[in-house]
């Protein structure tokens, strides 16, 4: 809901706004007329911004055809809990029958069960989204697997390798995401990314909130973390800190297909490549390692990175035998 | 002239501001490394179209379109103080958007009935209720007022905050969040991906 209301597009849409709704007052006057007339000559910014907040005022009245017949008006007709039994709403058939099909067809491909759990993985380069029985979203990154168990009233994830992004769908059962040792117990609705790293995890809430115990075994260290924060854990504790939402996007940039760098150095670049493609890049000079880069990548194309640094930098690319592509100083 | 000008301003509503999902989306391209926010790239695209006073010439608004936005993505590019790597690269290798929007931004009319509500149902309690009434029983705001107890120009602001969330709700591709959608079409997706 929140914008950055000091921009000056919102402030020039705001005001356009504010003409639509006037202008549609029975009770706008002659003057309020020509004071807009005024408004939308000084710019043909004004003027663009005025037509796109009438047509959307003008498409907004087709909510009228959701009024019930000879009712006294309902102030919360649209309130979020009772639209599902608006009879101008419900769903087709067609558009249920497709829900069913892509769930099941999500489960079935790729999936393997033991007794009442079941396994969801990915190879290097792939990316997966798997939709659960409770309409909670699994989206694995490259090179990573979990293990589901619904049972005994409990939603419970394993993620055993790699990275991915669960969303955990409303339901009277606790859904909880098992780490490195560590229990991540997820509010409802709530979306969070765990990444496993060599010792430990990190654990990112995009929405919602969540409970992190990193190590139960041990006792009572749980940590409450609440939408933009990320924790850094291991076995020996935790440390969180607020994250703004560019960060998580460009963590998450992963789920459009791409690595987005901001400042990182050319060593934690190459890491990051090399997760997604069985080419791998190697840095053999130590002095260009620390090199700063910033830019949107495609994960899949390590030679489109490659490129970009040997032209920005004065670095040289060659390829071994086995593939690897090497990075050295030039000159 | 009054009525040269409302010409230019219904073309305008026609051709150029059903553009918006696509334009949107193509302006992203530009704004890969978030230095420029996309929506005020599109913004500036309409106020330069509107502005157009040879419409009538424009034979191809799609393509009319994409080229104001490329100019608008240049000149931020040239104010900029630090360039990243990429941004130039990006900004050679991206071609112009190739065709007027398909069927694909003409949503069925339940569905479009249906990404509304949605947009009503995720405003705070107040403002929702304010819009309710305004628009699905076109009360006029002085009634919403001494309905709600509240003052007129409290209203107008909680109307006006709906509209704003509702035209930028509409200005994005409606439906691409759908659950059902993003399970149907994911192998596609990652070829579209694949393809960028």
């Amino acid at each position: 809901m929140e914008r950055e209301t000091g921009s000056r597009r919102e402030t020039v849409r705001q005001a356009a706004a504010l003409w639509v709704v006037r202008l549609d007052d029975p009770s706008c006057s002659d003057a309020d007329r020509a004071a807009f007339q005024a408004w939308r000559d000084q710019s043909h910014e004004h003027e663009a911004a005025f037509e796109r907040e009438a047509v959307a005022w003008a498409r907004l009245d087709r909510l009228r055809a959701l009024r019930p017949p000879g009712e006294r008006p309902d102030r919360d007709l649209l309130e979020p809990a009772r639209r599902s039994s608006l009879p101008g709403l419900s769903r087709s058939p067609w558009a249920r029958g497709m829900a069913a099909a892509a769930v099941a067809a999500l489960v079935v491909t790729g999936a393997m069960s033991f007794g009442t759990s079941t396994a969801y993985a990915t190879a290097i380069g792939e990316r997966r989204v798997v939709v659960l029985s409770d309409n909670s979203r699994i989206e694995l990154n490259t090179n990573s697997k979990v293990v589901v168990r619904y049972r005994n009233g409990v939603r419970e994830v394993k993620l055993v390798r790699g990275e991915a992004v669960f969303e955990a769908a409303k339901d009277a059962r606790p859904f909880v995401i098992r780490a490195e040792g560590a229990i991540i117990e997820s509010g409802n609705g709530a979306e969070m990314a765990v990444r496993l790293g060599s010792n430990g995890a990190i654990v990112t809430v995009r929405k919602g909130a969540a409970e992190l115990d990193p190590n139960p075994s041990v006792g009572h260290d749980e940590m409450s973390l609440k939408a933009g924060v990320a924790a850094v854990y291991s076995a020996v504790g935790g440390q969180a800190r607020p994250v703004s939402e560019n960060e998580i996007d460009r963590a998450l940039a992963w789920r459009q297909g791409a690595i987005a760098l901001n400042g990182q150095s050319l060593e934690q670049a190459v890491a990051e490549f090399n997760r997604y493609n069985r080419q791998q890049v190697s840095i053999t000079d130590p002095s260009i390692s620390g090199l700063r880069l910033a830019g949107y990548f495609q994960t899949t194309e390590p030679k489109g990175f490659v490129a970009a640094v040997t032209s920005a930098f004065p670095v040289r690319a060659t390829e071994s035998a086995d593939g690897t592509i090497r990075l050295s100083r030039r000159g | 002239m009054a009525q040269d000008d409302e010409d230019r301003r219904a073309w305008f509503r026609r051709e150029i501001l059903s553009l918006e999902p696509d334009l949107t989306a193509y302006a992203r391209q530009f704004c890969r490394d978030g230095q420029t926010d996309p929506e005020d790239l599109v913004h500036e695209t309409f106020a330069r179209a509107i502005a157009c006073r040879t419409w009538r010439e424009v034979s191809n608004p799609a393509a009319f379109a994409t080229r104001i936005l490329r100019n608008c993505a240049l000149d931020a590019l040239r104010r900029r103080k630090v360039l990243t790597i990429t941004a130039v690269a990006d900004f050679e290798r991206i071609e112009p958007m190739d065709e007027a929007p398909g069927a694909q931004t003409v949503l069925e009319s339940r569905e479009e009935l249906r990404a509304l509500a949605d947009a009503i149902a995720e405003l705070p309690a107040q403002c929702r209720r304010a819009f309710t009434l305004r628009k699905v029983y076109s009360l006029s705001p002085e009634d919403i007022a001494v309905r709600m107890g509240l003052s007129v120009s409290t209203v107008e602001k909680h109307l006006v905050k709906g509209l704003r969330y509702c035209s930028d709700k509409l200005g994005r591709r409606i439906g691409r969040k759908n659950k059902v959608d993003e399970g149907r079409s994911w192998s596609a997706k990652r070829d579209h991906d694949a393809k960028r």
